[in-house]
């Protein structure tokens, strides 16, 4: 199909989402549930401001439609703003990204280039990685206490893991003949690794970079969602600590700019490494 | 074998080697050759006999189940320089250039940027590829790729070539010209070649002796002497001689009359 | 599989528990007990039991069927989870993949829930939906349709023209075509997708069931063990759920062996 088409079906397609949306609220009629999009917009307003004002008009409205839930005001008195939040998980995500990739990778490329390592390690490999990051969250709270570690861990651990895989058959089954050809011309060691493992891995290894990307954020979130009093998690539970969310009814409108806010910053990133991926592996053929 | 001559360049004895697996396949037995110094030597056989493994454990990426292969009289502990190996799949490094390719030997082995330029420069020329010097692989047709891959293990000087049918995936014409400019390279460094095809006319055309292996396990099943002078051409490809070589390989590698094995 | 492999997982597996005894003791005398958990002090905290303790504590929660009930409402949630998801994920992808016009319609839904971390959209369906079952179930339904949709469409799109020219030439019509030519072809990175999915369904439901966590559950089991803590229930309650991902991947791995039996392998 015609690029120009194909954008004009995903507009309409978008304006049909939002429409049926609005539609479908003022239909349903109950706020509390599918808040109409003017209330969304106004608390996309309300928790991009200056947070600390409670009894401005934006929010005030806003509280009218939502007597019972006092997740924005929790909000709001807490200082968290939209970008504040979204900065932080970012923050998370990023750190998370940059200490687990190089680990994940450098497993995955053991692995893939050694079967003696390969038989050794693989069935470590995958008893390690059946059990879900996030579960391991409170046994690391015991070990490292209740600051910026443990959730920062989980992140790590689930993006090396993600990571190895990719790189594994990126290393086994594509650069297998160029490493023959390499140490057939008397290549080995460091040379082996960086001019020609590395390379000949990379279109793999962006593949498992954007897919270690998604699974940075859900992880970052979910921490945030179980023990944080900071970033989109945070926002999205409503604020307060681990035994206060269970009770605190939640607000839908934030909720759903939170969602919003999070599959952007999720599509933006995913665009990047995209570009970047495309602009490593300039030389693959098509 | 004279005492006191030197020992062969490339040398096998009763080599015997089995794949594992769900069905074991019994690739090489009592497999035995020799190879001397700066002989050109065509392994023919059909599809499936072996010639690849054989291959393999020159170059040092196999050991034999059972014999052993000798180089120069010693034994072959791994892959080197030393025995350039050309393999079957394409193997050209795509995110290096023509020329970075070719002088890979040469950074392994730690030489200077202007020596390796050197090189790189003469090999690049002589299979005619200079414009191309510092074009990505995926710019060159197969042939071409292929040849730079001849070229790149070339550029270390071994004393010993292994090729698996490097031509194998090129059209006629194209594999014809190939075969022309490896006759060339060779005439003018001469190097012992160890050349892997399941084509007889391929082999006749560029060997001195052609080695007849037969269907797996693949053991020497006859051995040819190709006495036809060099150069040669496409006359030569229609030569009384030729074609009366052609027929008795033709016969003892079993490839004439039955269509269905 | 050769015997050589097997043993080398053995002997790496067998190093790893010799390893971690090793730990165990080591940390008996020598490990805090002690451990402050932000409000308060804990006392006897074993931070690496041993392997008699993980012992007991397990057959104490194996016998008052605590653990076992657990497992099967957790279970059952993931079960119903990926049905649903996969079922709706590729019907969706087949459709959209065999559509083009479909596919743009579709695109802007399917980006927005590709992107939206999982987890994120559990504080919305349980106001949607409640704190039961149907919260969670649906939450993975999502996740798993998602990545099967993914799978579908790139199953469809992936199929060589090569196959649908031949078949046309034969003089098969296009329902044929889709359900002898391209629904086998994009078997492969459906059933692929469908071992992705059960890996994302286990680390949701853990999540989902930590958050909301509600009697019995092995979300339950973990946050309760958190909380006094006990750290040998925790350990039994991830080795459990380690031991149930493995076994949904095992199943997933033969179900896409079975599906590509006719594919060509590499070594």
């Amino acid at each position: 199909m015609v690029i120009a088409r194909r954008s004009l079906l995903w507009m309409v397609s978008l304006l049909a989402l939002i429409g049926v949306y609005t539609l479908a609220a003022r239909l349903v009629s109950r706020p509390d549930i599918l808040p109409p999009t003017e209330e969304i917009a106004t608390a996309f307003g309300a928790l991009l401001g200056r947070g600390v004002q409670l009894g401005g008009g934006g929010e005030h409205a806003h509280h009218q439609h939502h007597p019972d839930s006092q997740q924005m005001e929790t909000l709001l008195q807490e200082g968290v703003t939209l970008q504040a939040a979204l900065a932080v998980t970012t923050g998370r995500v990023l750190f998370g990204l940059a200490v687990g990739l190089p680990l994940g990778a450098l497993f995955g490329l053991l692995l893939g280039a050694s079967r003696r390592a390969d038989d050794y390690l693989h069935p470590i490999y995958i008893l390690v990685r059946s059990v879900p990051p996030l579960a391991f969250i409170t046994y690391i709270m015991l070990w490292l206490g209740h600051g910026e570690a443990h959730r920062l861990i989980p992140v790590v651990y689930a993006v090396a893991v993600t990571m190895v895989i990719p790189t594994y058959h990126g290393a086994r089954d594509v650069a297998g003949k160029y490493v023959e050809a390499a140490r057939a011309l008397g290549a080995r060691g460091r040379l082996l690794l960086l001019k020609i493992l590395l390379p000949a891995s990379g279109p793999a290894m962006v593949g498992g970079l954007r897919y270690s990307l998604a699974i940075a954020w859900m992880t970052a979130v979910g921490a945030e969602m179980l023990m944080a009093e900071n970033g989109m998690g945070n926002l999205l539970v409503g604020g307060g600590m681990w035994s206060s969310r269970l009770q605190t009814r939640s607000d839908p409108a934030v909720i759903i700019v939170g969602i919003l806010a999070l599959a952007a910053a999720g599509w933006a990133m995913d665009a990047c490494a995209k570009a970047l991926g495309a602009r490593l592996t300039r030389w693959a053929r098509a | 074998m004279t005492a006191g001559a030197p020992p062969p360049i490339l040398e096998a004895v009763d080599v015997g080697y089995c794949y594992p697996g769900g069905t074991p396949t019994q690739a090489l037995e009592g497999l035995s050759l020799e190879i001397a110094d700066g002989e050109f030597v065509a392994l023919l056989g059909p599809v499936g006999c072996g010639k690849t493994t054989l291959l393999r454990i020159f170059a040092g990426f196999l050991q034999p189940a059972k014999g052993r292969v000798r180089c120069s009289g010693a034994s072959i502990d791994g892959p080197g320089w030393q025995r350039g190996y050309v393999l079957q799949e394409e193997a050209i490094f795509p995110w290096m250039t023509v020329r970075q390719n070719v002088e890979f030997g040469l950074l392994a082995k730690g030489l200077e940027p202007d020596d390796r330029g050197k090189v790189s420069d003469e090999l690049l020329e002589l299979i005619g590829l200079t414009a191309f010097a510092d074009a990505y692989p995926r710019e060159l047709s197969t042939g071409m790729s292929k040849m730079v891959e001849v070229v790149r293990v070339l550029a270390t000087d071994p004393s010993i070539l292994l090729l698996d049918e490097p031509f194998g995936a090129l059209d006629a014409q194209t594999r014809q010209r190939m075969q022309d400019a490896l006759a060339q390279l060779w005439a003018q460094r001469r190097k012992t070649v160890l050349f892997v095809t399941h084509d007889a006319e391929e082999a006749l055309y560029l060997a001195d002796r052609v080695l007849v292996l037969s269907p797996r396990p693949g053991r020497v099943k006859a051995t040819f002497a190709v006495e036809i002078p060099r150069p040669r051409s496409l006359d030569t490809r229609f030569s009384p001689e030729f074609l009366a070589l052609k027929r008795q390989i033709w016969a003892a590698a079993g490839l004439e009359g039955r269509f269905i094995r | 599989m050769s015997w050589t492999r097997v043993r080398r997982a053995v002997i790496g597996l067998v190093a790893a528990s010799v390893l971690y005894v090793l730990a165990a003791e080591l940390g008996r005398g020598r490990l805090p007990d002690r451990i402050w958990l932000g409000a308060h002090y804990v006392e006897n905290v074993q931070l690496l039991p041993t392997w008699r303790s993980l012992l007991e504590e397990g057959t104490f929660l194996i016998q008052s069927n605590i653990l076992v009930e657990s497992v099967v409402v957790s279970t059952r949630r993931v079960v119903l989870g990926l049905l649903l998801g996969s079922i709706a994920g590729i019907l969706l992808g087949l459709l959209t993949g065999a559509a083009s016009r479909l596919e743009a319609l579709a695109d802007p839904w399917v980006t927005f829930f590709r992107f939206t971390p999982a987890l994120a959209l559990l504080p919305l369906y349980v106001v949607w939906f409640g704190y039961g079952e149907s919260s969670k179930v649906l939450l993975i339904a999502t996740n798993v349709a998602v990545i099967t949709f993914l799978g579908a469409h790139h199953g469809v799109r992936g199929v060589p023209r090569v196959y649908l020219d031949a078949a046309a030439a034969l003089g098969a019509d296009r329902w044929l075509q889709f359900r002898k030519v391209i629904l086998p072809a994009a078997f492969p990175s459906i059933l692929a997708s469908i071992r992705v999915a059960t890996g994302l369904a286990w680390v949701t439901i853990v999540v989902a069931e930590l958050i909301n966590a509600q009697m019995p559950s092995l979300g339950y089991l973990l946050a309760l063990a958190g909380a006094y803590p006990r750290v040998p229930n925790m350990l039994i309650g991830l080795a459990t759920v380690g031991a149930l991902v493995l076994v949904f991947d095992l199943l997933a791995l033969l179900l896409h062996a079975w599906g590509t039996r006719w594919m060509e392998r590499a070594a």
